[in-house]
């Protein structure tokens, strides 16, 4: 039966018309998705931690622990937000509410399959750096207005650090483009039926890899959150549930980074047996378990060096890869 | 009432800003405050406040009879505690003149080195903690486990140990003590190729610890720095090779030391020390002598009058008890040279130019421990 | 047991402290039962020259303490040397309490935090430190712990007349 045969649908749809219902049915979804999503991570976070370090990792709340993470937000909930006296309230009040913008909107323009997809832009992949670029602002509204050194120190990491990734980031985005000749995602992912950019453009795989980590300040760049030195960076101040944004703000942005590296390098949807959406997701969260795995692994960089890198090496080599790119295409 | 200063109120022309790490801060293990002076995030200046968990041990001390003391001493550096109490003993009968049953000795050189790695085990792992990687600890924290279940079966606590007693030991060990520390030295030794895996080789940690917070050999002179962090800035000294005390002259080993004073430097010192203890507790448990592990001490005793100082190597470095007696049970004053006090000193020296990230590194690779430093 | 190296810079510093220092004691004294092999005695004079000479022979200094005799202190000085041959020189200077010695922290930085304890502790004002605040204590303590006029429990004396 078609679905639009229902009365009320019917009524709806001749009310909205098609773009919308889909656009407030997809919204609705990811209202869904982006919380348990990152209830999600956070146990696999919490689980492979554990397995990596020889230990069980949470195990209480139901089956190997796969309840905790909701155990935990209800706690949260339930939980005194504490402003500080001197804190810059209006400000303090809404960077929490602002880091979660970027990790709604950007779910707008990723294609899970040919047909999932909420709306296809014709510059879908600008949409996600310009929207990404949110939570640098957010992260530097947060620091600034708790008013704790600590946290100022986190925020000013943060936005140098963003500043500095984001270019290379675009620049092994851009030889992708290149290839492709489109900023839709969906273009771009069924170019790739045959060959995965992986294979095309190795480089600028690598260096989009690592610079998403950098974006989204996991180790071993975790500058702005440093626990070792800044207690938690931006957000030693809050408490709750405004806490509890933030984090899952960053693991949605791990995942809307995975996804974006799969569109870009990794196929898309493309792969043998399953449906175009297993394959999407499995490949997003194999992306978003190496990046809990490098976490769990490796040390921390010192901020100069972090910057150093950013600077001195991935971008001339990205901008080198750039160049190729263009030539061996112009050439062909 | 305290004038608290917010972001607005601070000229944006001062360059330099204070920042008060500690006492409450995930890396400066105990209760330390440094109070810094930052220029961005580049430390201009470094001072150390200290006292925090101050007990007044020494004044302790004063009020109460020698026997009294035993618990308090393993209660200063609570990570090698057993170092701490045998060498409180050790001080003891030298002030009285009291000779040591061979056995007795060789357990307390057994024991001590087992806290000695312990203690290494936590410091390095800590040391790595602070510089990000999280999981090298939990690793750490996996083999000293072991050591401290060892360790409570013959003493029947897990840090702070009151084991060893003027003339002796407390509890003689077994064959089981014996197999099971066997079993651990060589699960030890395997492990060592796992941390060379996951930390020495590692690109950042060695990007974020070679020719970071060099202490020269001059510098550690003349701030009196002992221990692994002197030895990691090339001093061949360590007082259980230069002033042999309970039976250290009978065993065969070496002091590692490094040319650099970095913190790499001391972090391997720290690493080849462990191998040097594992050497020694197999020597001394392949000769361990029969016999008594007390000799005949008096139930309480009473010093002659006159003062002694007794030097011995803790996991941090040179410590001392001096002992000054008036011929009463209760000593007339007793003065603890605490290790991590002067090695914390040389930090007001080193860390100017130095990130905050290295400071947290430094203060790892120079593993003070915090009550030890406040007694 | 001495070894030769040892018996000759034992002699060596004898010498030089005696020089030095005329007006001070100096005996050797036995190792084993005491743990240092020299023995320097002197009042009110000495410590700086004493650390300047230990200083330019690269001895450690190991610790600064004080030990309070009623009518007087006694400021304890202790040296070791790191090379082969090692001596402890222990480093005794009588001081009236009303007479404050003068400070080695020029000498040996080591002293800055080690004598900061020393006043915490006995309230001894050493001339000369660049920066004399309390260490261990808090900032506005008004009494000097260590002193044997403060806080000798009552009950220690019960314990000690039960024990014997």
């Amino acid at each position: 039966m078609n679905m639009t045969q229902l009365p009320i649908i019917k009524d709806i749809y001749g009310f909205l018309g098609p773009d919308l219902l889909v656009g407030v049915v997809g919204l609705l979804l990811v209202l869904i998705f982006v919380p348990l999503n990152s209830a999600f991570l956070v146990w696999v976070e919490r689980k492979v931690a554990g397995h990596i370090q020889l230990r069980p990792g949470p195990m209480e709340v139901g089956p190997h622990g796969i309840l905790q993470s909701l155990i935990d937000a209800v706690k949260l909930m339930c939980k005194e937000m504490i402003t500080p006296d001197l804190a810059d309230k209006p400000l303090f009040w809404m960077a929490p509410c602002i880091v979660v913008i970027p990790a709604i909107v950007c779910f707008v323009v990723i294609p899970f399959s040919p047909v999932m997809q909420i709306r296809e832009l014709n510059v879908g992949i600008l949409l996600i750096f310009a929207f990404s670029s949110i939570s640098g602002l957010s992260i530097m509204m947060g620091g600034w207005a708790s008013n704790n050194k600590y946290s100022l120190i986190g925020a000013v990491r943060a936005v140098a650090q963003s500043i500095a990734y984001e270019i290379p980031l675009l620049l092994s985005t851009m030889s992708v483009i290149i290839m492709s000749n489109s900023f839709k995602m969906s273009q771009i992912v069924s170019d790739q039926s045959t060959v995965w950019n992986f294979i095309l453009q190795p480089v600028a795989a690598i260096i989009f890899i690592i610079c998403s980590t950098a974006e989204t300040n996991r180790a071993p760049f975790d500058l702005v959150e440093a626990e070792s030195e800044l207690v938690s960076g931006f957000h030693t101040e809050y408490t709750g549930m405004r806490d509890a944004l933030f984090f899952m703000a960053e693991y949605t942005a791990m995942f809307i980074a995975s996804s974006m590296a799969v569109v870009l390098f990794f196929g898309g949807w493309h792969g043998p047996f399953f449906s175009g959406i297993v394959w999407f997701v499995l490949k997003a969260y194999f992306l978003v378990f190496v990046t809990v795995w490098i976490r769990w692994t490796f040390p921390r960089l010192r901020f100069d060096q972090l910057m150093n890198f950013a600077w001195k090496v991935l971008i001339p080599i990205s901008l080198l890869n750039l160049l190729v790119t263009a030539i061996v295409i112009k050439v062909l | 009432m305290l004038t608290m200063k917010t972001i607005d109120d601070i000229n944006i022309n001062e360059r330099l800003y204070q920042l008060n790490l500690g006492p409450q801060h995930p890396s400066t293990h105990g209760v330390l405050h440094f109070l810094l002076t930052l220029d961005g995030e580049v430390v201009v200046k470094a001072e150390m406040l200290i006292g925090y968990t101050h007990r007044g041990h020494e004044k302790m001390a004063e009020n109460r009879i020698y026997e009294q003391f035993y618990p308090n001493s393993a209660r200063m550096d609570y990570l090698s505690g057993m170092i701490f109490n045998t060498g409180y003993c050790e001080a003891v009968e030298k002030l009285c003149g009291i000779e040591v049953p061979k056995r007795a000795r060789y357990i307390r050189v057994i024991t001590s080195e087992l806290n000695r790695v312990a203690s290494h085990l936590l410091g390095v792992m800590d040391f790595v903690m602070g510089i990000g990687a999280y999981t090298p600890f939990l690793y750490g924290w996996d083999d000293r486990e072991i050591i401290l279940d060892l360790l409570e079966t013959i003493t029947g606590s897990r840090l702070t140990y009151n084991y060893s007693r003027f003339g002796g030991v407390r509890v003689d060990i077994d064959q089981t003590f014996c197999d099971s520390a066997r079993r651990f030295i060589d699960r030890m030794r395997e492990r060592f190729k796992l941390y060379n895996d996951l930390i020495t080789g590692n690109i950042i940690f060695i990007k974020r610890t070679v020719g970071v917070g060099v202490i020269s050999k001059d510098v550690a002179l003349d701030y009196g720095v002992t221990g692994p962090t002197l030895r990691g800035s090339g001093v061949n000294y360590d007082v259980r090779k230069s002033e042999p005390y309970s039976s250290y002259e009978d065993f065969n080993f070496e002091i590692p030391t490094k040319e650099e004073g970095d913190c790499m430097a001391r972090y391997l010192v720290r690493l080849a020390e462990i191998e040097q203890s594992l050497r020694i507790i197999e020597q001394a448990m392949n000769n361990l002598p029969d016999g008594p592990i007390r000799a005949d001490v008096p139930c309480f005793i009473t010093p002659p009058a006159g003062d002694c100082y007794h030097s011995f190597e803790s996991a941090r470095g040179a410590v001392g008890y001096y002992i000054v007696s008036d011929g009463t049970r209760i000593p007339y004053r007793l003065k603890v040279r605490a290790p991590s006090f002067s090695n914390l000193f040389v930090m007001s020296k080193i860390i100017p130019g130095h990130f905050v990230a290295d400071l947290v590194a430094i203060f790892g690779s120079i593993d003070v421990t915090v009550p030890e430093i406040d007694r | 047991m001495l070894t030769e190296g040892q018996k000759k810079l034992l002699e060596e510093l004898k010498n030089n402290l005696a020089k030095s220092v005329p007006e001070a004691k100096i005996s050797q004294s036995d190792y084993v039962l005491t743990g240092y092999h020299l023995e320097f005695s002197s009042s009110k004079v000495g410590m700086r020259r004493v650390a300047k000479e230990m200083r330019s022979r690269r001895f450690n200094l190991e610790t600064v303490t004080a030990v309070d005799f009623i009518d007087s202190f006694e400021i304890v000085y202790l040296y070791f040397n790191y090379n082969q041959d090692n001596i402890r020189v222990m480093v005794r200077i009588r001081v009236p309490k009303d007479e404050p010695p003068f400070t080695v922290s020029a000498v040996y930085s080591e002293a800055i935090w080690l004598e900061r304890e020393v006043y915490d502790f006995f309230g001894i004002q050493f001339k000369e430190h660049p920066d004399l605040r309390r260490i261990l204590n808090p900032d506005d303590a008004d009494y000097f712990p260590l002193l044997k006029n403060f806080g000798k429990t009552t009950i220690t004396g019960e314990i000690d007349d039960m024990l014997c």
